[in-house]
């Protein structure tokens, strides 16, 4: 894979498809590595896109700095990457983390785009976001990259994924913990204790935004996605049918197509944001529901919308 | 070249040319440590942070005692040659931009502990294969994790507020101190055929 620079950083990249051809840029999350988004990079080639995906600073083939890593920096390293995509229309996806740097970079760069796709995303720390990234913090000191795995592992997937890979976890874990180091980990994720919420500027956003959030995502839950889809005038909610946090890794081949229509409907001119919440198909190729009517999306059973 | 041990013999166990490699590498620096920290720490405690101190030297102390039981050592003349860079690497620096002499040896002392605990990952060398039951396997292990758990007092004094208005000249140490380890640990491995990536923490 080759590098871009970032000061004395390199940080590793792929770029695959059609010079020219409309590109789909992917961002990690917090302990994922370039290749996690192949089955995207497949699916969006065979559909004409350009796929973009890299190692954030910190992660997998890219440069570690050693005691600090600002978010500013990989809203950079991901700017570099995009100026190596041309004139093309260019469309950003990122999960959890990498979602909260396409957020930042929509933000800032928004102009450059033609369509955001923030997954399992927030923009503000809520208590119960806060404390669990401390736990998972302290799990990383106290047990290493592995025991933060093993947290992750149930809490973002769900168990018909985890069931007939449970005697070989260690097998699934062992790439993540090969190309990630505690330090870099720490690194990122002490990258919040100074963070400042964004949801005061996601009204600048002003590029088609679809926001993807699994059912059953408890890490981030759909109150912290709801943020992002009243903030974002041009934005719909799209709920992912008995999904968890990591849906992108469970459920590649619905996404990847969710994404390739995204950016082939307001291509064509045919997306509308309009805020409206959605439920997605459960296979690739399936219709897109409009959430029913006066039932409200924040609830887990269905209670009707307290009339405005 | 292989990124990880290899090829393992009959018994799923590492080479013994590659154990005393790295475990001369491995006793050579967290030795340097240990003997630094033994240096650093009073007879009597005064502060609560010297309590971390002596932690340090003991857990380095045990990664060394470890090491010298649980390889299979061979005659290894490279590494003996080797071996006088690795000690003169570990020589006292103190750190560039800070005019306090003993703040910039305990910064020096911080920085190359934090390269030796976060750059140097033996375990990440296993292949899946390898016999888990075997000392060296389990040592390197152990070495491994113990090293995440002793990076967290370099941390918490290389981020700390005392060295606040010395960031830049920390963080340049330390990218100094990463660089020059990761270079004699991919220059101890390239040895005994062993290649890992030369990306910079």
């Amino acid at each position: 894979m080759p590098f871009l620079s970032h000061g004395t950083y390199r940080i590793r990249y792929d770029l695959e498809g059609p010079a020219g051809a409309p590109a789909y840029v992917l961002v990690n999350g917090l302990t994922q590595y370039a290749e996690l988004w192949g089955a995207y990079r497949d699916a969006l080639l065979a559909r004409r896109f350009r796929v973009a995906t890299f190692d954030l600073l910190g992660q997998g083939g890219s440069d570690k700095p050693a005691l600090f890593i600002n978010q500013d920096d990989q809203v950079t390293a991901l700017h570099l990457l995009i100026g190596e995509l041309g004139e093309g229309p260019v469309f950003l996806g990122g999960i959890s983390f990498g979602a909260l740097i396409a957020l930042r970079y929509a933000i800032d760069h928004g102009h450059r785009l033609s369509g955001l796709v923030p997954m399992s995303a927030f923009a503000e720390l809520s208590p119960q976001l806060l404390l669990i990234g401390n736990a998972l913090r302290t799990g990383l000191i106290l047990g290493g990259t592995g025991y933060l795995q093993d947290l992750l592992l149930p809490m973002n997937l769900s168990d018909q994924w985890l069931e007939p890979l449970l005697d070989k976890l260690d097998s699934v874990k062992r790439q993540g913990w090969l190309v990630n180091d505690v330090f870099a980990l720490q690194n990122l994720m002490e990258s919040f204790l100074d963070f400042a919420p964004l949801t005061p500027k996601l009204s600048s956003i002003a590029v088609p935004t679809m926001i993807l959030n699994g059912e059953f995502d408890f890490l981030t839950p759909r109150a912290l996605h709801e943020t992002l889809r009243v903030n974002i005038p041009d934005s719909s909610l799209v709920i992912i049918p008995r999904a968890y946090h990591a849906f992108t890794l469970e459920k590649a081949a619905l996404t990847a197509d969710l994404l390739a229509r995204f950016a082939e409907d307001v291509m064509a001119g045919r997306w509308q944001g309009k805020q409206a919440v959605w439920i997605a198909p459960e296979d690739a190729g399936g219709e897109l529901t409009p959430f029913p009517a006066g039932y409200d999306h924040l609830r887990a059973v269905p209670v009707r919308r307290a009339a405005t | 070249m292989s990124e990880f041990f290899g090829p393992l013999d009959s018994e799923a166990r590492v080479p013994p040319r590659q154990q005393t490699r790295v475990s001369a590498f491995l006793v050579s620096a967290h030795g340097a440590l240990a003997r630094q920290f033994a240096l650093a720490l009073p007879a009597r405690l005064e502060s609560a942070w010297q309590t971390e101190l002596n932690a340090q030297f003991y857990r380095e102390s045990e990664i060394v005692s470890l090491l010298l039981r649980a390889t299979r050592w061979v005659p290894d003349l490279a590494a003996g040659y080797m071996a006088v860079g690795w000690e003169t690497a570990w020589f006292p620096k103190p750190a560039q931009g800070i005019p306090d002499q003993a703040l910039a040896l305990a910064v020096d002392l911080a920085t190359r502990a934090h390269a030796v605990h976060a750059g140097i990952r033996p375990a990440a060398l296993l292949p899946v294969q390898v016999d888990a039951t075997d000392p060296f396997v389990m040592a390197v292990r152990r070495l491994e994790f113990e090293s995440g758990r002793l990076l967290q007092a370099q941390i918490i004094m290389l981020k700390g507020p005392k060295l606040a208005p010395f960031r830049d000249a920390v963080s340049s140490a330390l990218e100094a101190r990463h660089s020059e380890v990761r270079k004699l640990w991919v220059e101890a491995l390239e040895g005994i055929g062993i290649a890992i990536q030369r990306t910079k923490p």
